[in-house]
């Protein structure tokens, strides 16, 4: 009996040590995320203009045309985007869930393959080929056709870059969730004579609601703040939140009204925020 | 299963794979092509519109980007903030994953979970709110700023990975170097951290290459003075009208990603890997 050990037995005596290890990190990420947060409210609600509580700095916001403009251009990237997301990764996931063999791992090894691509480069790479006289171009010209109209420098011009930037976590988080999808089903629906797409509505979809639900807040999380981006690529005005905050704050040396941007942002991803971490904190808990 | 279905299977693979085929086409257009297209421009001496291969092809421009003081300057700042940021990473994560994943203490579990509130909020709104802080703190512009909110950014795996890692050591065999008398520190050196090692060290390589490529907080707190590659690059692309540094600039940024694309290729097949974001 002496033997058997509670495998963290020895670990409660030590009750001390466990939270000193983890002081840093957790003292790290408060001061970092938390007070930020905090101190962000506190600040834009009671400016330093107002005596005490005011909804200044948020009417100021909301009543900008061009702040408004920004907003708008920033949640229809988002929309669009998600929506281009979806239609690409969910064929594509579908395929991969499915396939077996060496073109299977062909197409999965390139569906990652802009993870290892930093958007700078993905960046510099989407001007050289779909930029003026890029290489679009020079094909078009070389078959006697007209030249495209570009989409660097407009709206289009982030929503390609997002869409190609956000394909490897989608894909794999949908075929994550497409492993959920028991084989005997299909084959049992496939037997009694079942369409793919009658297949696909009935039996698949069903099972991905859940992953098509955390891939959209994980890309709404990251397209409504994207910086890198939008910055490069996209139009100068309007702009989307990330570049317009990035210029409040540093060019037009407002950090007041940068921190107001970035509070209305916060609020308007706080259910997306909410949602996605809970289906983490699930997942990593089973 | 009866002559049939194996009849039906058999028809089934001898069918082209037509979907497999389009996407693959499809994909290497869209991902592949335009990456050549850049390693491309990087070897070419001379390449004007309209022609569809370079005039002339070279080295020309790998020497002068080289010879760029801006260039290694930029290279030298990265290389110095991923190196400092990984290794403080390293020093305050891995004992509080240790603790995490071994030691029973008050608040644990909430403690761990609370790693994922950074992950709640659109990142560059945080960044602005954190900046609005440094700039009260005179952290803006400074190395420890960027250093700073780089480290905040690699917190969150590089707790959970290495956490999974150790909870993932068979215990048995740590009791056995226990029972043979074994001390507490003797069983983590020799027992403990040789099996968490190799996942430990791809959440390093993670961390060192995921802050070499942080843009967004080197940018907003760094900028003007603290300039690194990827910043550098941002520059180029605005204002550089020669198109071959950045392309040379891009070729050589890619370098660390591919070196961790080599390394961590089975973390990230994995479906642990997808189900850590949510999936």
């Amino acid at each position: 009996m002496t033997k058997v050990r509670v495998p963290s037995g020895a670990g409660e005596s030590r009750g001390p040590l466990g939270l000193l290890l983890v002081a840093v990190p957790v003292f790290l990420l408060g001061w970092m995320t938390v007070w930020p947060i905090l101190s962000g409210l506190v600040t834009t609600l009671f400016p330093k203009d107002a005596a005490g509580f005011s909804l200044e700095l948020y009417d100021r916001f909301f009543s900008d045309d061009y702040s408004l403009d920004n907003l708008r251009l920033t949640l229809w990237t988002c929309g669009v985007t998600s929506l281009i997301l979806l239609a690409v990764s969910v064929p594509l996931a579908l395929y991969l869930r499915f396939a077996r063999g060496p073109l299977a791992s062909y197409v999965q090894t390139l569906a990652m393959f802009p993870m290892f691509v930093p958007s700078i480069i993905l960046a510099f790479a989407f001007i050289r080929v779909l930029g003026p006289n890029g290489t679009v171009d020079t094909i078009l010209n070389a078959l006697g056709l007209a030249k495209i109209r570009s989409p660097y420098l407009t709206v289009w011009g982030p929503v390609i870059g997002l869409v190609w930037d956000n394909i490897p976590l989608t894909v794999l988080i949908l075929t994550s969730g497409l492993g959920a999808v028991p084989n005997p089903a299909i084959e049992a629906a496939r037997d009694v004579g079942a369409r793919p797409l009658t297949l696909f509505v009935h039996i698949i979809l069903p099972r991905m609601w859940s992953s098509i639900f955390v891939v959209i807040s994980l890309t709404i999380l990251g397209l409504f703040t994207a910086f890198t981006l939008p910055y490069v690529l996209g139009p100068a005005s309007p702009e989307m939140m990330g570049p317009f905050m990035q210029r409040t704050f540093s060019d037009l040396r407002n950090p007041e009204m940068a921190l107001t941007q970035a509070t209305i942002v916060m609020g308007f991803c706080i259910l997306f925020g909410l949602f996605y971490v809970r289906s983490v904190a699930r997942n990593r808990r089973d | 299963m009866s002559a049939d279905t194996v009849a039906v299977r058999r028809r089934a693979r001898r069918r082209p794979d037509w979907a497999g085929l389009g996407l693959g086409l499809a994909l290497t257009l869209v991902i592949l092509v335009p990456m050549l297209v850049v390693i491309t421009w990087s070897f070419s001496n001379v390449w004007r519109y309209p022609s569809i291969l370079p005039q002339q092809m070279g080295l020309k421009f790998w020497q002068a980007t080289l010879a760029r003081a801006d260039v290694w300057s930029a290279l030298v700042t990265s290389l110095s903030l991923a190196s400092v940021v990984t290794l403080l990473s390293t020093v305050i994560c891995l004992p509080a994953a240790y603790a995490f994943a071994r030691l029973k203490f008050w608040g644990r579990d909430v403690l761990f979970f609370s790693f994922l509130a950074g992950q709640a909020f659109p990142k560059f709104g945080l960044l602005v709110a954190i900046a609005a802080i440094f700039l009260q703190l005179n952290l803006i512009s400074t190395f420890w700023g960027v250093v700073l909110i780089q480290l905040v950014g690699t917190l969150l795996f590089m707790i959970w990975i290495p956490v999974a890692a150790f909870q993932a050591v068979d215990r048995r065999m740590e009791e056995a170097a226990r029972d043979a008398g074994a001390g507490p520190l003797r069983v983590f050196w020799s027992i403990t951290l040789p099996q968490a090692a190799p996942t430990i060290f791809s959440a390093v390589l993670l961390s060192f290459v995921g802050t070499f490529y942080e843009t967004e907080g080197a940018w907003l707190i760094g900028a003007p003075q603290i300039r690194t590659m990827p910043v550098l690059m941002i520059t180029f692309i605005n204002n550089q009208p020669v198109i071959q540094y950045g392309a040379v600039l891009s070729v050589l940024l890619w370098v660390p990603s591919l070196v961790a694309l080599v390394f961590t290729r089975r973390v990230i097949g994995s479906s642990t890997f997808a189900r850590g974001f949510g999936g």
